[in-house]
């Protein structure tokens, strides 16, 4: 039952959040700071989920190094290609 | 059947090698091994036949033999087969054969799905040949760059038919680096450490965890370019950056490619050097780190390939710097395998010849290509021979060194030599050959690549080239009929006909028996022992040898903890069942009445089943925008086949037992099952990441600011978020209810997952149809294709998680995935779900929002 | 096509021309000279190397060879069926390899790194005369150049000597501009542009060709490159504007330029003087 409740709160958390993203996006702030305020919301939700409901937080270390190994692949090819032509 | 037959098949549940249906149905690694390689020595005949034939265009400068776009079409298809269908799977029969022998594994972690690898393999390879059937395969080159790629350049049925074979061979890529990574890191012998691996083993190691990233840009880009030659949308036609997207995304696939088949041949290389040479190899440590940094520095020089493109002069000089930097551990393994000679034993092999061989080519390779890290003068080869004979020096070099791993490994296969101084023929035609065709495009280098025009004053280097093509062939003839003879007529050899040979898959006989070893292999004790299953008595001594030098044998702590998990002991049915990849069903794992003591399972049509209804439904896709019924039609057969199949699969009860004792550094207490679907979320990360990357990158090219979001507003994008994740928290539900062993509870949440996931679809449906009501579709703006593509893959991964929770949903019905065990594939699906739902996390912003 | 320019036969003219070129320290470098240089080292000292190498090596597969004693002699412990597999020592003669060899590539790379920034920007406008600027445009298959004044011409006439900046693009797929014997190179993407520049120091026609596969008319996509006096190109770029483009862009090169077996030497822009191989002082005013 403890785990339910967990997983309950952890899910009004994300729908909170998900709400805010777009509240942030009405608020009229500077385009860039809502830029970051955004896609921060996202990566807290998304490590949530991850922890949480895919419980890596109880898992081997080893399966989290996987992952952000994979996340790190993927952000070194955007970020590298997006600068190249900047 | 033959009494024999029966006998056979009482014993391993197989029909004999002898018979066609064996090959048909069996999962057991060293079967698929063996169709690995005699499929990928076909394709080497199919590209080589092709490179004959460019070759006897090139004897004089002018157009003579084959027209322009006929040419293209030879070039392209040279490179294609020879880089995906010949090398890597040619590699990956030896890998299939031999690494769950060195590393002590009865079969890989999931024999189905090794078979499924295989038989996608064939079929995309027999899709690619399709192909040059529908009006000319693809014409733009092996690199495929963009916008020659679109269907406005390069038109043909065939040209996408390639495109969507390559797609299906880079499925089998993927569902083989899965099953590769979680038997290599969960199905070592006893012992073995990571860092105990053989060298050849090590290699393959790197080599999928190369691909499983790798590939996964690769199945991005071609997944934009497909949905560009079918759908209509326009990523690499658009001026904003598509046709640099391409380059990017193809070469970051496209330089660890280069030592995806290349690290193979460097295993075997090591192995033969130190079975012929009789020694250790040198420096063993500093050879594995090295290897190491290669692997994760080929992930950070891909953009050496585009230095004369658009990009800033800042990002060609940090990626000059991590060029040089990935050149010099190279340098260090060449100076080990150099220096491992010295008080040798050598002995010249045929094996070895090859072995040494290759290493003479990839010096002359790696020497040619530090001309081309200097950047300068790269922007004068770019284009030119130069490339063309150093890249056939490193790729046809390492080539080499597998020709010597046929040899080395033949006679273990087989359980027959093969004939010496035939090999040795073979040896020196090949090694001429490949000389006096390589060489001169060094002194031609300034032919353009992919022309057969050229100036009159190189004719003699290129007719050396061509003289020198066909010598190299001539040897592949004497090597056939070398295999093809000694299988029957060579001297049997017994377990190792190799002095000096250390490795395990040499310390039983030849061919291995089918379980491949007489009890649990375990280094325990610092050398090969084969103990018995479940006591740990001594059965057999694996090595010949008496007392040796103190070998480390100090386990890795990891083995202590370990071994008293719930992962060792006996294991069930359920825990062992392979089930990972998105397109495979749950398995029905219904407890089977008949089952008295679980025998493993070795047989399935399933495999070649889904192989052949991809091949169908991807034959159809490709001509899909024709004006014809039949490739609608063959698209829905196809489609048809593969439901019944994958259901197949899925229902099908196969029994695979988990190692009792292993070393499963670094996943210990994740099982194979768990393991196997993380590993394939890793790859969708990249996959998705690729395709986020593309977004953010052309709306780098367009301008961050002056883009424009394609739906009108955020709600419905927000209202399909709080779906998604109210899907995610019943999945949970559904994998409490399972551990309760609650059947109602199960079928409720899984039920209430399907409702939302379809109400995320219906809104999503509303959405779009709004969009192309108003005139926004895919191919109307490259704004409104990454959303539509973006978002619609996304939206195939709802479609998928859905089938398989109907699936499931059928099967707990009827009572399946209850307790501790049984809730496990309840939990792989959550796996998959919540990342689903991870990934929409960040596609609502990104598409909807900012 | 019937040019027969004395360029590239190969590694041995390389050679002999950088013997024959190595007086002339009055002009500014060219990307000629640069790549010359260059690759001239790379080649003595990467075939030294590979020599080396091999020799080294096959000179251990010989010596270390079975039955001829050396192994036999000593304490060496050779590798055993079903030992956990282990290295040799040696590692010491490895390092110091792997130092020397690391010196040498680190340095070589670093050499030219020097010279990265002036072959990309290309000589300033204090060394040298003004740059024209040029941009070139391929499409399947051919290529179009357009000059400061609007005229657009087939063929790329050009000063000797004075400084030529390139501005590249595509129309259609992806091309690559290149005149090998001025060691230019660069790529055409629709979409985007890419700079240049070259400085030819001899007058004479050259070629202009693709280097990038781009479809079935790529092994033809060339364009001819005339080098002419200064004073010869004013004539012929004051009596250009953009009214008078050419309409066809891929005309027979062979009806407007003249062609010569010493081609290098007597090219002349065929637009004053069409199918005349003559010495260029024989159309100076």
């Amino acid at each position: 039952m403890r785990k339910i409740k967990l997983y309950t709160i952890i899910y009004v958390v994300l729908f909170v959040f998900a709400t805010v993203q777009v509240l942030v996006e009405f608020a009229g702030f500077d385009y860039w700071t809502g830029l970051v305020a955004i896609l921060a919301l996202s990566a807290v939700k998304a490590v949530l989920v991850a922890g949480y409901y895919q419980h890596l937080v109880h898992e081997p270390r080893s399966l989290t190094a996987l992952m952000v190994g994979s996340l790190f692949v993927a952000l070194v090819l955007t970020t590298a290609a997006a600068f190249s032509i900047m | 059947m033959t009494e024999d037959a029966h006998a056979e098949n009482g014993h391993d549940g197989l029909p004999p090698q002898t018979a066609v249906k064996r090959w048909l149905v069996t999962t057991n690694h060293k079967d698929v091994g063996i169709l690995y390689i005699v499929t990928s020595l076909f394709f080497l005949v199919f590209g080589g036949v092709l490179a004959l034939l460019m070759r006897v265009e090139l004897w004089t400068a002018t157009q003579t033999v084959i027209a322009p776009g006929a040419y293209n079409e030879t070039v392209s298809a040279h490179g294609l087969i020879m880089i995906f269908f010949f090398i890597s799977p040619f590699a990956f029969g030896f890998a299939n054969y031999v690494v769950p022998l060195q590393i002590g594994a009865e079969d890989l972690s999931f024999p189905r799905l090794n078979a499924l690898s295989y038989w996608l393999y064939l079929f995309s390879g027999l899709l690619f040949g399709t192909s040059f059937f529908l009006g000319g395969t693809f014409s733009g080159g092996w690199t495929m760059y963009a916008p020659l790629n679109m269907p406005a350049y390069t038109p043909t049925v065939g040209g996408t038919t390639a495109v969507l074979a390559l797609m299906l061979f880079v499925a089998s890529v993927t569902v083989s680096s899965v099953n590769f990574l979680t038997t290599m890191h969960r199905q070592r012998a006893e012992g073995l450490t990571t860092l105990k691996l053989p060298l050849f083993s090590w290699t393959i190691l790197l080599t999928v965890w190369m691909m499983l990233f790798a590939f996964a840009a690769l199945l991005a880009a071609l997944l934009i370019l497909a949905s560009d030659r079918i759908v209509g949308t326009v990523y690499f036609q658009a001026t904003e950056g598509g046709s640099l997207l391409w380059a990017h995304l193809f070469w970051f696939f496209g330089h660890p490619e280069v030592y995806i088949v290349f690290f193979p041949a460097l295993g075997i290389m090591a192995e033969c050097f130190q079975t012929f040479c009789g020694r250790r190899i040198v420096g063993r440590k500093w050879f594995i780190a090295a290897m190491v940094l290669v692997a994760i520095q080929s992930f950070f020089v891909w953009m050496h390939h585009m230095f004369l493109t658009a990009i800033s002069l800042e990002i060609k000089t940090l990626f000059m710097a991590t060029t040089i930097g990935i050149s010099l551990p190279f340098d260090l393994m060449v100076f080990a395998l150099i220096y491992t000679m010295v008080k040798g034993k050598i002995r010249y092999t045929t094996p070895f010849l090859f072995s040494f061989g290759a290493l003479v080519l990839f010096i002359i390779g790696g020497i040619t290509g530090v001309f081309l890290g200097a950047v300068v003068l790269d922007y004068e080869f770019r284009g030119t021979y130069w490339v063309v004979a150093h890249f056939h020096y490193v790729m046809v070099g390492g080539a080499t060194a597998l020709f010597g791993g046929l040899y080395y490994w033949y006679p273990k296969i087989t359980g027959r030599m093969y004939d010496e101084f035939l090999g040795k023929v073979h040896f020196v035609l090949y090694f001429v050959g490949f000389n006096l065709l390589y060489f001169p495009m060094f002194v031609a280098w300034e032919t353009p690549r992919r022309v057969f025009e050229y100036h009159q004053s190189f004719v003699a280097w290129h007719q050396l080239a061509s003289i020198g093509g066909f010598v190299l062939a001539a040897g592949f003839l004497v090597m056939f009929y070398n295999l093809y003879k000694s299988l029957f007529a060579g001297e049997e050899v017994d377990g190792n006909p190799w002095e000096y040979a250390s490795s395990a898959e040499w310390s039983v006989s030849s061919p291995p028996p089918f379980e491949n070893f007489p009890g649990l292999p375990s280094y325990g004790d610092g050398r090969l022992r084969f103990l018995t299953p479940g006591r740990g008595g001594e059965v057999a001594d694996g090595g010949t040898a008496t007392g040796d030098d103190a070998l480390d044998a100090a386990a890795d702590p990891a083995t202590e903890s370990d071994r008293p998990q719930s992962d060792g002991g006996t294991v069930t049915a359920e825990a062992a069942r392979p089930e990972i990849a998105r397109d495979e069903t749950a398995d029905t794992a219904l407890p089977d009445a008949e089952a008295e003591e679980e025998h493993p399972d070795h047989a399935s049509y399933w495999p070649l089943a889904i192989g052949l209804s991809a091949y169908v439904t991807f034959l159809g896709l490709s001509g899909i925008r024709m004006d014809t019924a039949m490739y609608p039609a063959l698209t829905g057969v196809g489609l048809v086949m593969g439901a019944f199949s994958f259901v197949g699969l899925g229902r099908e009860s196969f029994h695979v037992p988990e190692m009792a004792v292993a070393e499963r550094w670094p996943f210990e207490g994740v099982e194979n099952g768990k393991l196997g679907m993380w590993i394939f979320l890793a790859s969708d990360v990249v996959l998705f990441g690729s395709l986020i990357g593309s977004y953010v990158f052309i709306r780098v090219a367009y301008g961050w600011t002056a883009w424009h979001v394609v739906p009108h507003d955020p709600i419905p994008g927000l209202i399909n978020t709080y779906l998604l994740l109210t899907s995610s928290f019943t999945v949970v539900l559904a994998l409490v209810a399972a551990k309760r062993e609650s059947t109602r509870g199960l079928v409720a949440s899984l039920g209430a997952t399907v409702a939302f996931g379809v109400g995320f679809l219906y809104n999503k449906g509303i959405e779009w149809q709004e969009l192309f009501h108003e005139g926004t579709t895919v191919g109307s703006s490259v704004e409104a294709s990454t959303f539509f593509l973006t978002t619609g893959l996304h939206a195939a991964h709802v479609i998928i998680g859905l089938l398989i929770a109907l699936f499931m949903i059928a099967q707990a019905l009827k009572g399946a995935y209850l307790g501790e065990e049984g809730s496990r594939k309840v939990e792989y699906f959550g796996l998959y779900w919540h990342f689903v739902d991870i990934v929409w996390l960040f596609l609502f912003p990104l598409f909807y929002i900012l | 096509m019937g040019i027969d320019p004395p360029f590239g036969k190969g590694l041995v003219n390389v050679i002999v021309e950088h013997a024959l070129h190595s007086g002339g320290a009055d002009d500014i470098r060219t990307t000629f000279d640069i790549f010359r240089e260059i690759f001239l080292v790379f080649l003595v000292i990467g075939t030294a190397v590979g020599v080396v190498v091999v020799a080294y090596m096959t000179y251990n597969a010989y010596k270390y060879r079975d039955g001829n004693g050396t192994a036999d002699s000593g304490d060496v412990s050779r590798p055993e069926l079903g030992e956990l597999p282990s290295g040799s020592g040696g590692g010491k003669k490895l390092f110091v390899s792997f130092f020397f060899s690391a010196i040498i590539v680190v340095s070589l790379i670093g050499w030219t790194y020097g010279v990265l920034g002036y072959y990309e920007e290309g000589p300033t406008e204090a060394e040298t005369d003004e740059a024209l600027e040029i941009e070139v445009t391929g499409y399947q298959f051919g290529w179009q150049f357009t000059y400061p004044n609007g005229h657009t011409n087939s063929t790329l006439v050009v000063p000797q000597d004075r400084p030529i900046r390139l501005t590249v693009t595509s129309d259609d797929v992806f091309h690559t501009f290149g005149v090998p014997e001025q060691r230019v190179k660069t790529d055409a993407i629709p979409g985007q542009t890419t700079k240049t520049w070259f400085v030819a120091n001899e007058t004479g026609q050259f070629e202009a060709r693709c280097y990038e596969l781009c479809g079935s008319g790529h092994s033809y996509m060339t364009a001819d490159v005339v080098v002419v006096r200064q004073s010869e190109f004013h004539d012929w770029y004051d009596n250009r504007s953009a009214a008078e483009n050419e309409t066809q862009a891929d005309d027979d090169p062979d009806t407007e330029t003249g062609t010569d077996t010493e081609g290098r030497l007597v090219g002349v822009p065929s637009v004053t003087t069409p199918n005349h191989a003559t010495e260029p002082t024989t159309i100076e005013p």
